[in-house]
């Protein structure tokens, strides 16, 4: 049953054609990978005569984007615990506790989500220098935290903020410390929120690219994104290993967006609406 | 009430609680939230400040200051000059760079195209939300691309764009002479700005989307009762009720041009042809990295927030008052 009715005709085919638009390059991709160079000069659209996997193999192994994606799900694990564990710590103390200076700081907070990485790009990287952590994983962690942080303790703490407080007045009078509250009470609470945090921060991570290139100048340090980015130079001439080099960088995320689509677009929704 | 010693069975052990279990009372006040008083507890007191402190000091450490240290440091030579006050040296450098008036220029075209960025999905939303046939699987597909890198991205366009590609040869099959995409400095940044429109407006069509869902339906069951046509909904109904909505698609698509292009920049065009798809954040980068110009990148940074924070405030103001016309 429709709301409105309207010709359904005039915008059933645009919007086909758009959704064919949106979907046909990525599977364009996925088709080259699997041909030889030869069939792909021969014929740029046919559909591959089987599924090879040894353009996959190329990339993975001698492009090294096997390297690349150890060290981007290294770092992107890394950036999403740690953000999750302080973003859920300082979401809990901001919306449910009273202290002196709460809103000051949940101000800060929010500060830091109108700076853009690009406007600190300079100093960040001279403070990172001046610290030894530039070209080290805890130093791009570090760098991902700081600059999804806002974001996080932003959505944890507008969460929490529905929790209805005897809760945590019953688990007190029950003995529990504030520490207590927050392992017993909030974080297991606060799940649906901390999976779509997670998942849209693990997103952000895996597809930066400059926060990497500048934190991350050697080689072997590469993340899978900095990665695919050096391909072009390199396999400019070789279009299948090419294509296979950027499918090993899409498949995850493909994947993530399969299976928990609803939790993104939640994450999404709820950064919007309680703004 | 007074409570008795109840003991939590496990205790945390992090916590550092001075001795057994004090008795702990608490008071409500009125409000909705009971004061707790008594807990004489030190430990107990600054757990508030405890559990903000790492949010907080990474937040201030590695954002605020150093956007101070930035505006400070563009007011600084580069390179002989490493440290001494130079004025608006930078600035007036900055000016002087067709590169950078050239980012500047596209900066300007992006606010031009900015309405178009927001009138696509907000229309697609529209219809996803009236039920058109199919309505879920559009609602995904589309969704999609926003969560790819735009690095993943720009390289696949690479591949489709290129000018023995795929798109170049369906235009030849239809008597159409190959167009060199992103080697005409006419036409790549319109194909840049086109592919990011492209893999973003997802994003925003969901935002959209949650927007609908808090649209009062009564509102247009009286419209479709009054036999108003799809226009008249959109116009009348929709528009109004979701201003909010617009407001913030507006501002965080702008935020969006500004500040997540780089990544289909540097794979696709890398500046070029001649300079032509230059923006303020690959400016910003080439001067750092490649340039060793770290002082002039900083100058060009604190424009790029200035140029965020006017576009920002000037929407809000726009948006506020069209608002209240309605």
């Amino acid at each position: 049953m429709s709301r409105v009715r309207l010709g359904w005709w005039l915008v059933a085919i645009p919007m086909s054609l758009l959704a064919l638009a949106t979907i046909y390059p990525l599977l364009f991709t996925a088709n080259v990978a699997m041909k030889t160079r030869r069939d792909y000069i021969l014929d740029r659209f046919s559909l591959a005569d089987t599924l090879r996997w040894e353009n996959i193999s190329t990339a993975w192994n001698s492009v090294g984007m096997g390297r690349y994606f150890v060290n981007s799900l290294l770092v992107v694990t890394s950036s999403v615990v740690l953000l999750l564990l302080l973003g859920s710590m300082a979401g809990f103390a901001l919306s449910q506790l009273r202290f002196r200076g709460s809103s000051a700081l949940f101000l800060g907070c929010l500060a830091g989500l109108f700076i853009p990485f690009q406007v600190i790009m300079v100093p960040l990287a001279r403070i990172m220098a001046d610290t030894a952590l530039i070209d080290t994983y805890p130093g791009l962690v570090l760098v991902y935290v700081a600059q999804f942080l806002p974001f996080t303790v932003f959505l944890m703490t507008s969460y929490y903020k529905g929790i209805p407080p005897e809760i945590i007045d019953a688990a007190r009078i029950d003995g529990n410390t504030v520490y207590g509250v927050y392992r017993r009470i909030m974080l297991p609470l606060g799940t649906p929120a901390l999976l779509s945090v997670g998942i849209l921060n693990a997103l952000f991570c895996w597809n930066d690219v400059l926060m990497a290139l500048v934190m991350m100048p050697s080689a072997d340090h590469r993340t899978l994104m900095v990665g695919v980015t050096s391909l072009r130079g390199q396999y400019s001439d070789n279009i299948p290993t090419f294509a296979s080099g950027v499918l090993i960088a899409a498949i995850p995320v493909l994947l993530v967006y399969l299976f928990l689509q609803r939790q993104i677009a939640d994450g999404v929704a709820a950064g919007s609406t309680k703004g | 009430m007074p409570i008795g010693n109840t003991q939590p069975s496990v205790r945390p052990a992090q916590a550092g609680r001075a001795g057994g279990a004090a008795a702990t009372f608490s008071v409500h006040r009125g409000g909705a939230r009971p004061r707790r008083a008594g807990n004489g507890l030190r430990a107990e007191r600054f757990a508030p400040y405890v559990l903000v402190a790492p949010a907080v000091l990474i937040i201030v450490a590695l954002r605020l200051y150093p956007l101070l240290l930035g505006v400070n440091f563009s007011f600084t030579g580069d390179g002989e000059q490493n440290g001494t006050a130079v004025g608006f040296g930078n600035y007036r450098e900055l000016f002087a760079d067709p590169l950078f008036r050239t980012a500047l220029g596209n900066v300007g075209l992006l606010v031009l195209l900015l309405p178009v960025a927001v009138a696509i999905p907000g229309l697609l939303a529209t219809f996803i939300y009236l039920r058109v046939p199919g309505h879920r699987f559009y609602r995904s597909v589309y969704f999609f691309p926003a969560v790819l890198s735009p690095v993943i991205v720009g390289a696949i366009f690479n591949l489709l764009l290129a000018f023995d590609g795929p798109v170049n040869a369906v235009l030849g099959s239809v008597g159409v002479s190959p167009v060199d995409w992103l080697g005409d400095p006419d036409v790549a940044m319109f194909i840049v700005v086109g592919v990011h429109i492209w893999a973003t407006f997802g994003m925003a069509l969901v935002v959209f989307l949650a927007g609908f869902a808090t649209l009062d339906a009564a509102l247009l069951d009286a419209a479709r009762v009054d036999g108003a046509s799809l226009r008249q909904v959109v116009w009348h109904v929709i528009i109004p009720s979701l201003s909010r909505t617009i407001q913030f698609v507006f501002v965080t698509t702008m935020i969006g041009m500004l500040t997540s292009m780089f990544g289909l920049l540097f794979v696709m065009t890398s500046g070029g042809p001649e300079g032509s798809t230059y923006l303020p954040e690959y400016y910003i980068w080439i001067q750092q990295g490649q340039m060793n110009r770290p002082a002039l990148a900083s100058a060009a940074s604190t424009i790029l927030f200035v140029i965020m924070l006017v576009v920002g405030l000037l929407q809000i103001k726009l948006l506020e008052r069209s608002g209240r016309e309605d």
